[in-house]
């Protein structure tokens, strides 16, 4: 070990945080170098919360290192201060480092419990917004309507708008490769059967699957928290009929009508595309989409837009309900929400295509 | 008051917990514990926060599953095995919830109203909308029934919920920290309210809280935890010589006294 060295470091009247910062650093280098830390508090008057707590600090460090920290010619009233120091540093529950067989076996049981949960949840909504629907006691009269007006018929806008674009795009990018072949005018069956069977129903379930989906899930999770699914259970209502079948209908019903919606405006401004870029008038592009577009494409837009629905429905039911903590877990269950029901619907929309092409 | 509590004919106790066993995760809150509530009796169940109170509320409730233990109801055991207790095991309790939990899309009357409609589906408006009001008038709420819970101020809401809790006169009613985060006036109003409906309607309770005043007004007994065990069970007289914590408690002494002087630093000083 070096010589011990002597210098002494001089505190101010007041152990500011600038203060408390400086005497860190260079007391810190003295410990480095092997020395004892020698402090002149002559001038020092006001010792608070911060100094005391570096001074403690200061201590253990020089304690820990076999040196020490020497207070000079400390007055009264910062003496009186530092007399409440603890002597011991502060202790917390350490949660201890789980052996990996612990780690696995724990994670795996709490994984287990979190799935047996969903599927609770899940089995109940499904049974109470199909086989159990017809026992609507707890069904407040005019709640599905309300929840139509709030989760469907509101989104319209946003739905037509972005359908629009979207077919514009479409129709202009395909209209320009089909022009190179003079296939300009087969821009109407690849629009028509485009727009019905994969982009309306997608987009129109992506829009309500972060307008809707995220909506009903933070309703549901801040009800949860705030103890009011609690008072529902506690009423013997079952929060499912109360919560849930209103939701589930809502978006049932004004779902496919909102891909219809999507559908056409894609329709229409692929047709608007072709007249003013191919020169494909109204009536060719209308005739050959009635020859394009069969029955069956309508079939399968009608029966994935009611699907996508109840994926939406039934995520956001199981991610509100589930929520257990406080605010910040509705947030999360939020997020959660649409990034599961954007997975699920893509994901649906792809085995749709696998069995319906196939 | 005309209406009687739907109490059960049979002699069979409002509430009887035996050895249940509750926690979250792997995290135990409840280990053991027994609960013996008579007709009649106001109970307060009493600790330190984290000690198991709210978890019990919700284990006696049916609201949470315990681990262990079996939970009757007026002599019928809540029946766990389809996943969640049958609806008829909730129709004999009421709940007041800490925060009041009135459903914020319905307005104080309709949430008033709730318990019987949902039930009652056919039943006159102009008769809920009576009962809603007869109800609000026994908390001091009359007036704000039209009024959404948003609306109303922490004390109107605890007590709009406790109009609620009462809407199907229920012969045994649980209530989650009354008083708690109310003025000590709406605090003592509400102890009042709740012995005054003893007084009328023979309603048994089971009360949680931690305050102090609170449980003196109200208690016939108590129930002490501590770290998910009764340590003491018995009225405030008892309680008197009973276990230091609980002494200490009722008191408002520290347990663990702040740290001695013996335990601190002793720093090198120099002059």
């Amino acid at each position: 070990m070096s010589a011990p060295s002597t210098t002494l470091l001089t505190v101010p009247a007041a152990m500011t945080p600038a203060v408390v910062t400086d005497l860190s650093k260079r007391a810190g280098e003295i410990l480095r170098g092997g020395g004892d830390v020698h402090l002149d508090c002559a001038a020092l008057v006001r010792l608070d919360s911060l100094g005391l707590a570096f001074l403690t600090s200061l201590h253990r460090q020089a304690e820990a290192g076999g040196h020490k920290l020497v207070l000079h010619a400390l007055q009264e009233a910062p003496a009186a201060v530092l007399a409440k120091a603890p002597a011991h540093p502060a202790e917390g529950e350490e949660t201890p480092v789980p052996k990996l067989f612990e780690a696995v076996g724990g994670g795996a049981y709490a994984l287990a419990l979190e799935w047996k949960d969903v599927a609770l949840l899940l089995s109940e909504s499904l049974y109470h917004s199909t086989l159990g629907w017809r026992k609507p006691k707890t069904l407040l009269r005019g709640e599905a309507v309300t929840q139509m007006i709030r989760l469907g018929s509101t989104a319209i806008s946003i739905v037509l708008l972005l359908s629009t674009l979207i077919g514009f795009t479409l129709a202009l990018q395909s209209g320009l490769q089909l022009e190179k072949y003079g296939a300009a005018i087969f821009l109407a069956d690849g629009i028509g059967i485009s727009m019905i069977t994969e982009i309306g129903p997608l987009m129109t379930a992506v829009i309500l699957a972060g307008r809707s989906g995220s909506a009903i899930t933070a309703e549901l999770a801040t009800m949860t928290v705030q103890e009011e699914v609690s008072a529902l259970r506690a009423m013997a209502a079952n929060p499912f009929q109360f919560l849930v079948i209103p939701r589930f209908w809502a978006l049932t019903v004004t779902q496919p009508l909102l891909t219809v919606a999507s559908a056409l405006s894609g329709i229409f401004s692929g047709m608007v595309v072709a007249l003013l870029f191919f020169n494909i008038a109204p009536q060719a592009f209308l005739n050959q989409l009635q020859g394009g577009v069969e029955i069956k494409y309508v079939f399968q837009m009608l029966v994935k837009s009611v699907t996508f629905a109840w994926l939406i429905v039934f995520i956001a039911t199981v991610k509100g309900l589930g929520v257990r903590g406080g605010a910040d877990a509705v947030g999360r269950a939020a997020t959660d929400c649409v990034v599961t029901c954007i997975f699920a619907i893509v994901l649906a929309d792809a085995l749709f295509s696998f069995f319906f092409y196939l | 008051m005309t209406t009687t509590p739907n109490s059960p004919a049979t002699g069979a106790p409002p509430l009887r917990i035996r050895g249940l066993r509750a926690g979250y995760g792997t995290r135990v809150i409840l280990d053991g514990v027994d609960l013996y509530v008579p007709a009649g009796e106001i109970h307060v169940v009493l600790g330190g926060s984290g000690c198991g109170k709210s978890t019990l509320l919700r284990a006696a409730t049916g609201l949470e599953r315990p681990w262990a233990g079996s939970v009757e109801l007026f002599g019928e055991p809540l029946d766990w095995t389809q996943g969640r207790p049958a609806d008829e095991s909730f129709l004999k309790i009421g709940v007041l919830f800490q925060g009041g939990a009135m459903i914020s899309s319905l307005n104080v009357e309709e949430n008033v109203a709730l318990p019987l409609r949902i039930h009652y589906p056919d039943l006159p408006r102009a008769a809920l909308r009576e009962l809603a009001h007869l109800k609000l008038q026994q908390v001091s709420l009359d007036g704000a029934g039209l009024k959404m819970p948003g609306e109303l101020s922490g004390g109107m809401r605890k007590r709009a919920g406790l109009a609620r809790a009462l809407a199907a006169d229920p012969a045994l009613l649980f209530c989650d920290e009354p008083s708690a985060g109310l003025d000590p006036v709406t605090s003592r109003g509400l102890d009042d309210l709740l012995l005054e409906l003893r007084e009328t309607l023979g309603i048994t309770m089971v009360v949680v809280t931690h305050e102090l005043d609170s449980i003196r007004a109200i208690a016939d007994r108590i129930t002490f935890l501590s770290t998910g065990k009764v340590i003491f069970e018995g009225t405030l007289e008892e309680a008197a010589s009973g276990p230091e914590e609980v002494r200490d408690f009722l008191n408002r002494q520290p347990s663990s006294p702040g740290t001695a002087s013996a335990d601190v630093i002793a720093f090198h000083l120099e002059s």
